[in-house]
């Protein structure tokens, strides 16, 4: 069960180098044909400096580092119970291939709900400042976990 | 780039093309599985599903359906313009729901010296039922003198 006391602890750092074969995988997985995600020369053609990231491709440093399920287990929460609420991305500066992106994942707050049929929930939400090879703030994730009990 | 979108182009009230995905089959679970990391067997195991109360067995990646909408977001507006996309997953997806993405444009303003406009989206399931409500907001360019 996560509690008020967490808010504001922070786990260990994110590092992930982005590839352009995990964009075009990304992209490839969801099904999006445009041909920025999948073609550098469509990208360059397109105004960008090589393929771009899509909109949800923070989701890839988050799971495949594992931050996820270590940030559960260390916030105690059950992981059977647990639900991903909301998810919210802000965009400061392209992410390409080749960039080394690190976050350090925050608790932001930690909330205790009622739903509308009595049930009380712990709303949890995580927000990861991502910065670029050059110190560059790019993209803040947050992520909102909703722990049933 | 032909066709590009103007700031001056938009008007409140103006839909976010639509776009369509789907039927999802398990296989497009297991690709987005390895694609994003998330290996929660819920997504890719029907027997672990169903023995986690899911009587059908699968759902879908919240993330995925995320995807979609990102996806018809950015056959609107070009990637490098998105400033924000934010959503709250309403309903489960499960193999065989095809997915139909549509959304608002709810304001625009310049502020910071960029031209933005913001919209919602939402993503349905053939039988109407809401996965996903969001909102997003994109600078785009004026349209040159």
């Amino acid at each position: 069960m996560a509690d008020s006391t967490q808010v504001g602890k922070t786990f260990d750092p994110i590092v992930w180098e982005v590839e352009r074969g995990k964009i075009r995988e990304m992209a490839k997985a969801i099904g999006d044909p445009n041909p920025i995600y999948l073609d550098r020369d469509a990208a360059i053609r397109a105004g960008y400096r090589d393929t771009p990231v899509p909109p949800t491709f923070l989701t890839v440093p988050m799971m495949w580092s594992s931050s996820m399920p270590v940030l559960i287990n260390d916030l105690k929460i059950n992981f059977m119970m647990v639900l991903h609420g909301e998810e919210e991305y802000e965009y400061y500066r392209d992410i390409y291939p080749g960039d080394t992106i690190t976050g350090v994942p925050k608790v932001a707050s930690v909330e205790e709900k009622t739903s509308k049929a009595g049930k009380k929930m712990d709303m949890v939400t995580v927000e990861i400042l991502y910065k670029n090879q050059n110190n560059e703030d790019v993209a803040r994730a947050r992520t909102l976990l909703v722990e049933r009990k | 780039m032909g066709n590009e979108l103007y700031f001056e182009d938009v008007k409140i009230g103006d839909a976010v093309p639509e776009l369509s995905k789907g039927p999802i089959m398990k296989l497009q679970h297991v690709l987005y599985a390895g694609a994003s990391g998330d290996f929660n067997p819920l997504h890719t195991d029907d027997d672990f599903a169903k023995a986690v109360g899911m009587k059908d067995g699968v759902i879908s990646h919240g993330m995925l359906i995320m995807g979609f909408v990102g996806q018809a977001i950015t056959a609107w507006v070009p990637r490098k313009c998105l400033r924000k996309f934010g959503v709250r997953f309403a309903g489960m997806t499960k193999p065989g729901n095809t997915i139909m993405v549509s959304g608002t444009v709810t304001d625009k303003r310049q502020e910071n010296g960029e031209n933005l406009v913001f919209c919602e989206v939402v993503a349905r399931d053939e039988g109407g039922d809401v996965k996903i409500t969001g909102n997003f907001s994109a600078a785009l360019p004026l349209k040159r003198g």
